[in-house]
């Protein structure tokens, strides 16, 4: 009956994927950190960890100020903690929630961030050393505040988009777990990705971590199962997802045609969401993996592969976003 | 002598207090549920107490499609080019000869439980105590568009001027002064009848318990206070196979990000 304008633009849909993204790489590294392995494995865990910490803030504060860049008048964004304190308190915008929430976490996260840096070899004498034994006591306390609020972080970008049933193709009960397994894949890939730069040439070696190293190679291995396995659940969600709209009646079916063949989104969606972003580098990492398990190969592969699949799950998170993002709005509810 | 120099005054007496009557009579004729007292109304049915509820009724019986209220909104309300507040959509449905045309007017529905305000981040937008009509504070407004998405009636955008959310307020400029909105002013076939929902001494309340009136988009439950009279519920999206069906909105539409 109407047109349905596009209110949101990419900057909302590069939001909702850097802050998934951060929130991810968040959750990933605060996990290692607080239930990760000790031993032989211990300095591979603290690279992990260390890499998740410096990545987690960062895409969360360019992404916020992206949405603020879109609204124009950036120092109305304030009008969100300032208007009206019991206003604030009893509001039940999830966006106000979320403002909170995103400046808890960028707070939060970069106070975890600081924990992890080399204090030790960055300034000599006693400071250094004192900054770095404060930083390591403070790391697991972060880290029990990080993850939950990581967590909620990556179930609120859902939520954003849930809470209005004027959008069908948003207010669905499977859209958080969606995002929230989207951004803990999307988080784990650049984190992987990161390490797969830093450790490019054989023999690499990276403050204790050697590339040569057997638990090296047996860490990459259990990361990239996590990889597959997140794959394989976000696979399992996205069909929970379509069942669940595609079995509603009225406005919701509706929408969710926009998805399927022949509806509007639906190359992206099938190209760049299900065979770039997940069943290519499941195929492709689950062939090294199955090598690995199955016939005892060694777990290594070539560099261009190596590095492409957490670029191809990057890619299909943004994707994944567009999507929903675009595909929600030029959908709406049916019937007068 | 005394008849003739007495009667001009009386009957100038009689002329000028027929004249405030008649004035008093079109003012409240007008103004509807404007001019009421509050303290004397009864309750209603509804339980909503004595609480004022401005809305609209509009009989698409009386609806000629013209868009004179497409236009007087647009000056009233200073709308820029390429947004609307209101406007009258027609839908074209059938096959020749057996076609059939209606109109579906447009506006702000003022719901009594309003998505938009629900999702509002600031509180920027509101339900106003004394009318219940749904405005925006463009002071505390930040443009974030979450209103926009959140109404089922696609009844808000961005006003490309103030970069904040815009949308029909039943005129409160006009309404809170005893006047009716400029589109029920100028509406050519007084299709559109405006006063307060819950005052039963109103014309708007009268026509709706004594026709059959229905509102747009029921299930979502946002309890619209915008009444139809012969509302035709055809959509485009909602047609069945082979059957014809065209709707022109009418809205204005801007090439521009919005």
């Amino acid at each position: 009956m109407e047109h349905h304008l596009i209110m949101w633009h990419w900057p909302m849909i590069v939001y909702l994927f850097l802050a998934g993204l951060g929130a991810g790489a968040m959750a990933v590294s605060g996990i290692v950190v607080l239930w990760g392995p000790t031993g032989e494995f211990r300095h591979r865990a603290a690279l992990i960890a260390r890499l998740g910490a410096f990545i987690g803030p960062l895409p969360v504060i360019i992404g916020t100020g992206l949405l603020i860049y879109e609204l124009g008048r950036p120092f109305r964004a304030l009008n969100l903690f300032t208007s009206n304190f019991w206003f604030m308190v009893l509001n039940p915008s999830p966006m106000n929630w979320g403002s909170w929430f995103i400046l808890l976490f960028c707070v939060v996260a970069t106070i975890y961030a600081l924990t992890f840096i080399p204090w030790k070899a960055l300034l000599s004498g006693e400071r250094g050393e004192r900054l770095e034994a404060r930083s390591e006591r403070l790391r697991a306390p972060m880290a029990t505040v990080c993850v939950p609020l990581a967590i909620a972080m990556a179930i609120y970008t859902a939520i954003l988009l849930a809470a209005v049933p004027a959008r069908p193709l948003w207010h669905t009960p499977v859209l958080w777990l969606l995002f929230t397994v989207s951004a803990f894949s999307t988080g784990l890939s650049a984190i992987i990705l990161v390490q797969r730069f830093m450790f490019r040439k054989p023999g690499a070696v990276r403050g204790a971590v050697r590339r040569e190293d057997p638990a090296f190679r047996v860490t990459e291995y259990y990361l990239v199962s996590m990889k597959v396995l997140l794959i394989i659940a976000e696979l399992v969600v996205i069909g929970l997802f379509i069942m669940f709209a595609h079995m509603t009646i009225n406005s919701a079916n509706f929408a969710v045609r926009t998805l399927l063949p022949g509806g509007e989104m639906a190359t992206a969606f099938w190209l760049g969401v299900i065979l770039v972003g997940l069943l290519l580098p499941a195929f492709i990492e689950g062939f090294y993996l199955l090598r690995t398990a199955v016939l005892g190969h060694e777990f290594e592969w070539p560099y261009v592969i190596n590095v492409s699949a957490p670029i191809a799950i990057l890619f299909g998170g943004l994707m994944l976003r567009y999507v929903i993002v675009v595909g929600g709005q030029i959908t709406g509810p049916i019937g007068i | 002598m005394s008849d003739s120099s007495a009667k001009p005054v009386s009957r100038r007496k009689f002329l000028k207090g027929l004249s405030q009557g008649a004035a008093a009579v079109a003012t409240a004729g007008v103004a509807g549920g404007a001019m009421h007292a509050a303290a004397t109304k009864p309750a209603t049915e509804s339980g909503e107490k004595n609480k004022v509820q401005y809305g609209m009724l509009i009989d698409l019986r009386r609806c000629i499609g013209c868009q004179a209220c497409t236009v007087a909104c647009k000056a009233e309300a200073d709308v820029p080019m390429g947004v609307s507040r209101s406007w009258v959509e027609y839908v074209e449905k059938g096959r020749y000869p057996n076609v059939g045309r209606s109109f579906l007017p447009r506006l702000c529905n003022h719901c009594s439980e309003p998505h938009c305000v629900r999702v509002c981040p600031t509180g920027a937008t509101y339900e106003r105590p004394q009318d219940g009509l749904i405005v925006i504070d463009q002071g505390v407004c930040i443009g974030c568009l979450y209103c926009a998405q959140a109404c089922p009636y696609d009844m808000r955008f961005l006003n490309p001027v103030t970069r904040f959310a815009d949308k029909c307020d039943m005129c409160i400029h006009r309404v809170s002064k005893g006047l009716v909105p400029s589109c029920v002013n100028t509406c050519q076939g007084r299709a559109r009848i405006f006063g307060d929902v819950n005052d039963p001494g109103s014309e708007i309340h009268k026509l709706i318990a004594r026709n059959p009136v229905a509102v747009m988009r029921e299930t979502y439950g946002t309890q619209p206070n915008v009444y139809y009279i012969g509302l035709d519920t055809t959509d485009e999206n909602t047609r069945k196979p082979g059957q014809y069906v065209r709707v022109t909105t009418n809205k204005a539409r801007s090439t521009k990000r919005t």
